[in-house]
């Protein structure tokens, strides 16, 4: 269920970025991300490993006695909106702003907590014994930049904020199960029923139903009520109080906004967590081509980099690189059937063939996508699963899909796709003509026609009679509408995920979700998906077991064609420390940033 | 004249309706809408994209989506921006100043080097001279400007540091002190530099045309045969006469002015309208840009209009009557 689309993994232009509205932040979870040091811990990998020492001592100095003044300035590359409250953000150019002076919920969950709840505003909570009642103890002391404390009623406001019955943003989804939502909603209730504010530091929530990711679904983020509670629902997000002068609680305080272009943070002293060690922070926005460079220069301190861009700064001693493993994934989709409205109906028979989707996998060099168009970051996987999240199955149970054209051409000829006309390309067992339309975007610039024809050149090797369909790429807007609507034309699509921490397949997978692209519908599917929401799924071990299990049907399956699991990579002044490049963002813990004077 | 400006500024409102149409149904017919970049099942939902649609009325058939659209436009209401979340009057006028700002100083600094050059060239035809100001001028005409915008960050920002390369304000400035207004004009320069030095050329060519045309007139005989001094011939009564084509074209450079730089603004991360346009055509952020276009017609057509009116004003003879 958490997952947001991206529109490619290795999106190099900024204002696309922003077009594929937030592939982040878009989650009830912090988006706080860490280094290398825990990758271990949830999927090997090599290209991280390089990381770690350097990632240790960063973490090291940053508890110790971290040099103390400065800025640093972090850069994005699509303008932000404004809009500077978790309730009413849209996308991650306001997440990131958000993050820096806001960045604390309930609990964190990220990278280094595995994408596992741990305590931050609530140092502790309890389940009730039905698993319905959550109970949280927050933290005391918790000051927000107004001079306010925070209090249990500012999370019962932030609930009632997002369930009322004006609210159009859209985070329902993070608060429709707790308990009397609909009646709230529809107006016929005065409050949440469900949200109890025991004392000021004891918040209960109760959910409808017990599902093993309600506590990972709820909503994190307090409101500052004092600062809104004069503002209907209707005006909050033009309101002046969330767009010139926002109150967090975090380690920085908004002092100048200087819209789409600049924010200007400075140190709270107050800050719960203790105050940080730089004097202040800026967000800045920069030109996506430009960043490689303007990093080097040390106009930037933090930014997030292209491949392209980062192999250039290789060796550069200016710039520290981070790579993390992002919380996404690229796919080559098989259209296996429509949308009736309600649900997927498995009714194109062109792929129904098992043998013949393995044989399409077998076909493409994916290792050989990365290299060529990646400049080697990246993982190849064989799960729709980031290889950074816990739910990633056991790569030894799954099939390897190598590429083989050998093996490819086998399991064509098995299927009995032969090519009885002597053209080169295979024929329909029936003897028809067998062509297929490959359906890909127009982005990233500068690669995505050569990458589509790589990938054409992979099918065509192996005999498939593959063609760009209307010989062209399509535009981001234009390929989903086409996506969406079933276009008949379409027959295989190069699409990607991005990914949140939770890793519910539901959303996606499921028979009645409209998003289930491929048009993919499976009971045992179903039935997996359902059971890993299951109160028993409460145990994380039996919730893994279970998604092991459901991403072994998928491999095994293959509605769509796991590509790889790309590589975030941040440029890092080399003077600059205590930062942690995340699978989403790099702005976790911003108070142990330092800059060596 | 009055009667003459009276009749275009009336023909101005059906031209601006037929455009208003074009503009508007091109604008839907682009494929995708604001919402189709939501496709978020963390975010949002099938549910809420649908509803969110009806709500912003993005399902309703395009005449009654333009009549909706045309009665807010008749109240000075253009609409909501879905991508930034704010009226699009606001967000225009939250760019405007910028935009303003760096059109007037590349139009300084475009009239400075045209009106330098091109007097030099006019001067001294077929010179060396002449032809290296040519050689230049054609140059940075063929230099698209987001190459030379390239070039111009990385010569003066990256290697001698003199300018910052995006942006168009410092930090740590209080809105209206004076470092602000220095921080400001210290950012819009780089841009307005290469915005001006590329479309000099127009400007140097017409000038050094007219002043190679008009001293062979027969009026700079008759100064030459006076034996008024050479340079009083150039700067009175040559430069006078040559000036005129020129200070029209301010006219047409009103709808630059305010449709700023797309490229330019955009390379430099200078938030201006170009910029705003080229964003909200990617995101598909609809009344943006029909907001946008729309005051750029206006622009063009008020511009021309001013045009026509200065050239009566400065040279008598061509005066409508």
């Amino acid at each position: 269920m958490k997952k947001s689309l991206l529109l490619s993994v290795l999106l190099t232009t900024s204002m696309v970025v922003a077009a594929c509205g937030g592939n982040d932040g878009n989650d009830n979870n912090n988006n706080d991300v860490d280094p290398g040091n825990d990758t271990e811990n949830v999927n090997n990998n090599d290209e991280n490993a390089g990381n770690e020492d350097n990632n240790n001592n960063e973490d090291d100095m940053a508890e110790g006695d971290a040099p103390q003044g400065g800025t640093v300035t972090y850069g994005y590359t699509a303008p932000f909106a404004g809009v500077l409250d978790w309730s009413f953000y849209g996308g991650v150019d306001d997440s990131l702003a958000l993050s820096l002076f806001n960045g604390d919920g309930l609990y964190v969950m990220n990278s280094e907590t595995d994408f596992l709840p741990e305590p931050n505003l609530a140092h502790d909570w309890e389940w009730s014994d039905d698993n319905l009642t959550v109970t949280f103890h927050l933290e005391e002391g918790v000051m927000w930049h107004n001079g306010e404390e925070m209090t249990a009623a500012d999370f019962e406001f932030s609930y009632e904020t997002i369930a009322h019955p004006d609210y159009d943003g859209p985070r329902l989804s993070n608060v429709d199960r707790i308990v009397g939502f609909q009646e709230y909603r529809d107006g016929d209730a005065d409050s949440l029923e469900g949200v109890e504010v025991v004392d000021d530091h004891t918040l209960e929530v109760t959910f409808n139903e017990a599902m093993a990711n309600n506590l990972e679904n709820l909503w994190t983020y307090p409101m500052p009520k004092a600062h809104l509670e004069h503002l209907e629902v209707t005006e909050m997000e033009d309101s002046e109080e969330i767009r010139q002068n926002p109150v967090g609680l975090g380690a920085f305080e908004v002092s100048n906004i200087v819209p789409g272009e600049l924010i200007e943070y400075t140190a709270f002293a107050d800050y719960w967590q203790g105050a940080p060690n730089l004097d202040g922070v800026e967000y800045r926005i920069i030109d996506g081509s430009q960043a490689g460079e303007l990093a080097a220069q040390g106009e930037v301190d933090i930014i997030e980099l292209t491949p392209g861009q980062a192999s250039q700064l290789e060796g550069n001693d200016q710039v520290n690189l981070e790579e993390v493993e992002a919380l996404s994934y690229s796919y080559i989709g098989f259209k296996l059937g429509t949308w009736d409205g309600e649900e997927v109906v498995m009714d194109n028979e062109k792929f129904h063939s098992k043998e013949l989707r393995h044989a399409f996998a077998h076909s493409i060099d994916r290792q050989g996508i990365i290299d060529s168009f990646g400049e080697g970051y990246g993982t190849v996987i064989n799960a729709p699963e980031s290889v950074i999240s816990w739910a990633y199955p056991d790569e030894s149970t799954l099939n390897q899909y190598e590429y083989d054209p050998d093996r490819a051409m086998e399991l064509l000829a098995e299927a009995g796709y032969e090519d009885v006309t002597g053209d080169g390309f295979v024929e329909t067992p029936d003897g028809e003509e067998f062509q297929v339309n490959f359906f890909a975007m127009d982005v990233p610039a500068d690669i995505a026609e050569p990458r589509a024809s790589y990938i054409l050149q992979n099918f065509q090797d192996v005999g498939i009679n593959a063609e760009l369909m209307d010989g062209q790429l399509y535009d981001f807007n234009l390929f989903y509408d086409l996506v969406e609507e079933d276009d008949p034309d379409i027959d295989l699509f190069m699409g990607a995920w991005g990914l949140a921490a939770d890793p519910d397949p539901s959303g996606l997978w499921r028979k009645n979700d409209f998003w289930n692209f491929t048009r993919w519908s499976n009971d045992e599917s179903e039935e997996l998906i359902l059971e890993g929401l299951s109160e028993e799924a409460f145990d994380i071990d039996y919730r893994a077991e279970v998604y092991q299990q459901w991403h072994q049907l998928v491999n095994e399956e293959l509605p769509l064609i796991p590509l790889n699991s790309p590589v975030n990579i941040y440029a890092i002044t080399h003077d600059v420390g205590g930062v942690q490049a995340g699978a989403r963002d790099a702005t976790f813990e911003p108070h142990k940033w330092y800059r060596e004077q | 004249m009055l009667l003459y400006s009276l009749r275009r500024i009336l023909i101005m409102f059906p031209i601006l309706i037929m455009i208003s149409v074009v503009v508007f149904a091109l604008a839907l017919a682009m494929p995708g809408d604001a919402l189709s970049g939501q496709i978020d099942p963390q975010n949002a939902n099938p549910e809420y994209i649908e509803e969110m649609r009806e709500q912003l009325g993005l399902n309703d058939p395009v005449h009654v989506q333009y009549g909706r659209w045309m009665a807010g436009v008749v109240q000075w209401d253009f609409g909501r921006s879905t991508v930034h979340k704010m009226g699009v009057t606001d967000l225009i006028g939250e760019r405007l100043p910028n935009t303003i700002l760096l059109s007037v100083m590349s139009l300084i600094i475009t009239y400075v080097l045209a009106f330098i050059m091109g007097r030099y060239a006019g001067r001294h035809p077929y010179t060396i001279g002449d032809y290296s100001i040519q050689g230049i001028n054609y140059l940075m005409l063929a230099i698209p400007s987001f190459v030379a915008a390239l070039f111009a960050i990385f010569i003066f920002s990256f290697q001698f540091g003199l300018f910052p390369s995006s942006g168009s304000v410092g930090s740590g400035v209080t809105p209206g002190t004076l470092d602000f207004w220095i921080s400001k004009l210290h950012h819009t320069f780089l841009p307005a530099l290469v915005l001006g030095a590329l479309t000099t050329a127009s400007y140097t060519q017409f000038l050094r045309n007219d002043i190679i045309e008009s001293s062979q007139k027969d009026y700079v005989r008759t100064a030459r045969a006076k034996g008024t001094p050479e340079n009083e011939i150039y700067n009175k009564h040559i430069l006078r006469n040559s000036i005129i084509p020129i200070v029209t074209l301010f006219g047409f450079d009103i709808a630059s002015i305010i449709g700023g730089a797309v490229i330019v603004e955009t390379v430099f991360s200078y938030r201006g309208i170009g910029e705003l346009l080229i964003s909200s055509i990617e995101r598909r952020d609809s009344a943006v840009v029909i907001a946008i276009t729309l005051m750029l017609s206006i622009a063009t057509l008020v511009g021309n209009l001013l045009a026509d009116l200065l050239y009566g004003v400065i040279d008598p003879r061509i005066r409508v009557e």
